[in-house]
């Protein structure tokens, strides 16, 4: 078993820093296809996951493509899928939002993740790929944070609206969303399947911190403490942005191998995170991933390990590779990982 | 005017009722729809985009003061075509193909509006040639392109090469901007300017019309 991710969770030394790049659309490009196809279809989707790990050998993989859609289409919402040949990210059509603020959420259903949307679909590829590779890396099952999966469900406009008009609604609707992510979650935990939550709608790019403090906290600290009485040890957060300014309440959720983003302060993290003896992924800018060489991916490669270097809670990632990612680039990437420490991996 | 100041504070703080009664009250006074518009809603909004750039306020509160200057804007427009008072410029704007984001672009929308300019905003997922479209009919000044994800981001380059090969390009000046946009990246798709938040928006507009 590859234990370099659950080593760094647990801040103990391994033979080298993890290396989790953050491929999701850009999945159905290991088996020719597009996301709206991918996303949808069991065996393409498990054959996806099994050409990335054949492919590029990350420390764990990751159960998702259009992750933040999930949980909002099991309750209703519609999505968007692109046709043939379309290699867009499906997404909520914002006509289809179901919740619009009235006071009574009596419309609101909670979903069965063994019937509704696509959560069947998530669950049973990573079924196939717990039984598969379960026993050679860490597998995680991805859901959404309860803020994200609200923004959603309610139309990200009005939902930040709502903070300040409706608090006390937006408190009820998040509820109902940790519910909701706290069920599908569980149907990953019962197949044998780590978890990693995605919230990044409540990154400081749109919320205060107190904002932060005040919707998203508690029902966060909740839901990671539910996981971990099912027995998921290390509960991976990841929010997106400069999260420098949140990285207090943020520690606080009680997840695990948070997200140092590109854009963020990897000094403080590391700081902070080592205080608290927490894991944090530290993330390379993915902007350029299709045009760039794999020489300067290399080099900038090497510039954030520095960022985290003699930290056993350090994890390399990359922000979402876009899809089309030609594979020397990510393999780049891995390789100086590897030379960085003096260790290669099958 | 000191009700001037009373609109432009209630309008920072978000009251839409009372920025709606003060704009019909200012306009029964005899105030001219122009001076409402730049002494109450333009200074207004110009202090939420301080407030913003220094972290006072925040996404949910910017909503709140956007939604109180069209409340005033829905009385005052029917007065500011009246009096034929033009904008500062036209500003085209959408999120290329296949995103689905758009909170990044309304937020710019907002304040280039509350700076004063006419907004034409196409939505969300714009084809390369509704763009090109767009940009023959409505004759902006600016376009306006905004990406939230690194798969979609292409789609920039490509609708710039349409527009380019429409024969267009000359006719307007593109700024870029979402959440994995860059100056390089902006400089690589061929835009004329590259702005990282909805205030530095403003900035890019001011000195691309200034130029």
């Amino acid at each position: 078993m590859n234990n370099r991710l659950n080593d760094a969770m647990d801040c103990r030394a391994s033979d080298r820093v993890p290396f989790v790049p953050a491929i999701y659309e850009h999945k159905a490009w290991f088996v020719h296809s597009t996301p709206s196809i991918v996303c949808r279809d069991v065996k393409l989707f498990t054959e996806a996951l099994l050409a990335e790990y054949e492919s590029i050998h990350p420390d764990a993989l990751t159960v998702g493509i259009d992750v933040y859609n999930v949980e909002a289409e099991a309750v209703g919402c519609q999505v968007r899928y692109y046709g043939e040949g379309e290699t867009s990210v499906p997404a909520i059509e914002p006509d289809t939002v179901l919740y619009h603020g009235d006071d009574d959420m009596g419309s609101l259903r909670m979903p069965d993740p063994s019937k509704d949307g696509r959560m069947p679909v998530n669950v049973e590829v990573a079924t196939n790929i717990v039984q598969a590779l379960g026993k050679e890396i860490p597998v995680r099952g991805a859901v959404s944070g309860p803020f994200s999966m609200a923004a959603s469900l309610v139309g990200p406009e009005n939902f930040l609206m709502l903070t300040i008009t409706k608090p006390a609604l937006v408190h009820e609707v998040m509820k109902f969303c940790a519910e909701v992510i706290q069920q599908y979650a569980t149907a990953f935990v019962r197949i044998g399947c780590g978890i990693v939550i995605f919230d990044s709608q409540s990154s400081p790019a749109l919320i205060s911190p107190d904002m932060y403090r005040d919707f998203v906290l508690k029902p966060t600290q909740e839901l990671i403490r539910s996981l971990q009485m099912l027995g998921v040890k290390n509960v991976p957060l990841i929010v997106g942005g400069n999260t420098t300014d949140i990285l207090e309440p943020y520690l606080e959720t009680g997840g695990n191998n948070i997200l140092c983003d590109y854009p963020a302060d990897a000094g403080e993290f590391l700081l902070r995170c080592s205080a608290a003896r927490r894991a944090f992924r530290r993330n390379i800018d993915s902007s350029d991933f299709i045009t760039t060489t794999p020489e300067k991916l290399g080099a900038r490669t090497r510039e954030c390990l520095d960022e985290g270097k003699g930290y056993p809670g350090f994890i390399l990632g990359t922000a979402v590779a876009p899809f089309g990612t030609p594979l020397e680039h990510l393999l780049a990437i891995k390789t100086a990982v590897e030379e960085y420490s003096g260790k290669s991996s099958a | 005017m000191k009700e001037l100041q009373e609109l432009a504070e209630q309008l920072i703080n978000g009251y839409s009722d009372h920025v709606a009664r003060l704009t019909q009250e200012l306009l029964d006074k005899g105030a001219t729809p122009q001076t409402i518009l730049n002494e109450g809603l333009v200074a207004g909004m110009t202090v939420v985009g301080e407030r913003m750039r220094s972290g006072e306020m925040y996404l949910p509160e910017v909503l709140q003061s956007a939604s109180a200057m069209h409340a005033s804007l829905k009385i005052l427009k029917p007065h500011l075509v009246r009096d034929g008072v033009e904008s500062r410029g036209k500003i085209l704007m959408g999120t290329v193909k296949g995103d689905m984001h758009d909170i990044g672009k309304n937020l710019v929308g907002i304040m280039l509006e509350g700076a004063g300019y006419e907004i034409v905003d196409l939505g969300l997922n714009v084809q390369a040639q509704k763009f090109v479209e767009a940009i023959q009919t409505h004759k902006p000044a600016i376009l306006g392109l905004s990406a939230m994800l690194t798969t979609t981001m292409l789609h920039m380059k490509t609708t710039i090469d349409a527009i380019t090969q429409a024969g267009v390009r000359a006719n307007v000046k593109i700024l870029v901007g979402g959440a994995p946009v860059s100056q390089k990246f902006a400089d690589e798709v061929g835009a004329d300017a590259y702005a990282r938040d909805a205030v530095k928006a403003v900035d890019k507009v001011k000195e691309l019309l200034a130029a």
